[in-house]
């Protein structure tokens, strides 16, 4: 009998039948069924596995025993509907790029969506071993063309054309968008220019005529030909991928907010950077969590000092441009579209698939940088302050580093936009005093000339 | 003895050939991911105007050899 309340088992990976992932611990480990197993076994002997997984672009993965595979554990996992269009289109381009290569061993994709790839810091990671499968030769298909153009390249044409975010349309669209709803948005002009012809106007037309596609990858006359047709296919994505961002990146309200549109002098930024180097000295921290990281500035000041840094912010066009120097300079930073005041939930079947970015960050970060943000988090968001510490306090093993921006600040006067009295509590005191309750202050610094104040604060651990 | 077609005709005859072709071969299951519909039918049709390149280059590096 079926008990009414009876606990779901934890979910493991469930969409590809050859076999599932799941955790234990803190082990990730995968189960193979028996036939998949040898296939698996065979791919990872191949030369270009054994390369990629030696210059870190596929995850490792040791044989536990004949069904039975452990995977590195990726520090801090990232999804694609919290990755700026940058970094989508990275991992799009690792997906080619493995499927090419794998091409002349014999293997090919079965599947092509961005969940097959995670980030280390700034550079992607191909994590699921199980999607390369044997090819026919003779088949000139690539079976998953409409699942990389629905999950990569669709959502990289409306970022760029229609401002429509990974973080949004893939947050709503497990996988990806289709040709249909693309279509929809654009003007009857754009829809016979390229990409949208071939990516979104033919494909509708084709998937309009009513003719059913016979789903079988044609067999060609010779390998030669077949790996010809094959090699071209993939090189049209890999160019449309290098296109879809276009030349320049797009601005927004919070790009160059460092160095155009900021309060800050330039001695003032230094007593910042010192401020933030001397905590970082101090707390000698493994892991850095930047809240309203906005272009990473101390971000990959953190990840220079050693340290592992996840930058959130929720402006992706900002976060690309973190993404950009990082990857540039291969820094140790992880950055991620993620408003802290409506942090990322918990996705998938049973809202288990994908951890809420809350779960993932609670207990993580041995230091949290909170700089020139908590005001519009309490006046714009209107986040009780005690709550923020609160968060703060979970998210923290350690330390945390706060820039208290007092209401007779510019900016703080801005965003309040003359409701002044709603907001004439949050006084340096009153912060200091909530501040005590969770954390020891270790030491506190006004930045010269300003209504701004920088405080490192250890956590108190005692408190609940 | 025949003349042989010329390389434009026989890049057109391959695409023609190829679309109805395509159409009507069985159906089969295949894969877990979903293919899509329209986008793979376009794939199908831009894998038969590749194969007809294929040939293309092929008479042509033929040619081309026979001329050194």
């Amino acid at each position: 009998m079926i008990a009414d309340h009876e606990a779901a088992p934890p979910i493991r990976s469930f969409r590809d039948p050859a076999g599932t992932l799941f955790h234990k611990g803190d082990q990730v480990l995968r189960q193979v069924n028996a036939d998949a197993a040898g296939t698996l076994e065979a791919f990872l002997r191949t030369r270009i596995a054994q390369e990629a997984t030696e210059c870190g672009k596929l995850i490792t993965s040791s044989r536990l025993s004949e069904c039975l595979y452990e995977h590195e554990r990726v520090a801090f996992p990232s999804y694609p509907y919290e990755w700026p269009a940058e970094m989508l289109r990275a991992a799009g381009l690792l997906t080619i790029e493995l499927a090419q290569k794998s091409l002349d061993e014999g293997f090919g994709l079965k599947d092509a969506t961005p969940y097959n790839v995670l980030f280390r810091g700034s550079q992607p990671v191909f994590v699921d071993v199980l999607s390369f499968e044997r090819r026919d030769p003779l088949h000139s298909a690539w079976m998953p063309y409409g699942q990389f153009v629905r999950t990569f390249l669709l959502p990289l044409i409306a970022s760029r054309h229609f401002g429509l975010h990974p973080h949004e349309t893939l947050a709503c669209h497990r996988d990806g968008l289709e040709p249909e709803a693309v279509y929809g948005w654009a003007s009857p002009l754009r829809r016979l220019m390229p990409p949208f012809l071939n990516l979104v106007t033919i494909p509708r037309w084709l998937g309009k005529s009513g003719e059913e596609p016979v789903y079988q990858p044609k067999q060609e006359a010779s390998a030669e030909k077949a790996a010809f047709i094959l090699g071209i296919l993939l090189r049209s994505c890999e160019k449309q991928l290098s296109n879809a961002l276009g030349a320049g990146s797009a601005d927004s309200t919070w790009s160059n907010y460092h160095e155009q549109k900021s309060l800050y002098t330039a001695g003032q930024v230094a007593q910042k950077e010192t401020f933030v180097r001397e905590a970082i000295a101090r707390a000698r921290p493994r892991t850095v969590l930047d809240v309203g990281a906005n272009e990473g500035h101390f971000s990959i000041l953190a990840a220079e000092q050693g340290a592992s840094v996840v930058a959130v912010d929720s402006d992706p066009v900002v976060v690309g441009s973190i993404w950009r120097k990082a990857s540039k300079q291969a820094l140790n930073v992880l950055p991620m579209v993620v408003d802290v005041t409506r942090p990322t939930p918990a996705m998938g079947w049973r809202n288990q698939e994908c951890a809420s970015f809350l779960d993932r960050a609670r207990g993580h970060f041995d230091l949290v940088l909170m700089l020139a943000v908590i005001h519009h988090i309490l006046v714009t968001e209107r986040i009780p302050l005690e709550d923020l510490l609160r968060l703060m306090w979970e998210i923290s093993r350690e330390y945390v580093l706060i820039e208290f921006v007092a209401p007779e600040d510019p900016m703080f006067q801005r965003i309040v936009r003359g409701r002044a009295q709603l907001y004439s509590h949050l006084t340096r005191a009153r912060f200091e005093a909530a501040a005590s309750e969770r954390f020891e202050l270790v030491r506190s610094e006004q930045i010269n000339g300003m209504e701004r104040w920088l405080y490192l604060f250890r956590r108190r651990h005692a408190n609940g | 003895m025949s003349r042989r077609p010329s390389p434009l005709l026989t890049l057109i005859n391959m695409v023609l050939l190829s679309v109805p072709l395509l159409l009507v071969s069985p159906a089969k299951a295949y894969g877990y991911a979903d293919p899509g519909s329209g986008a793979f039918l376009y794939q199908m049709i831009y894998a038969a105007f590749l194969g007809g390149t294929f040939y293309l280059r092929k008479l042509l590096n033929r040619i081309w050899g026979k001329r050194k």
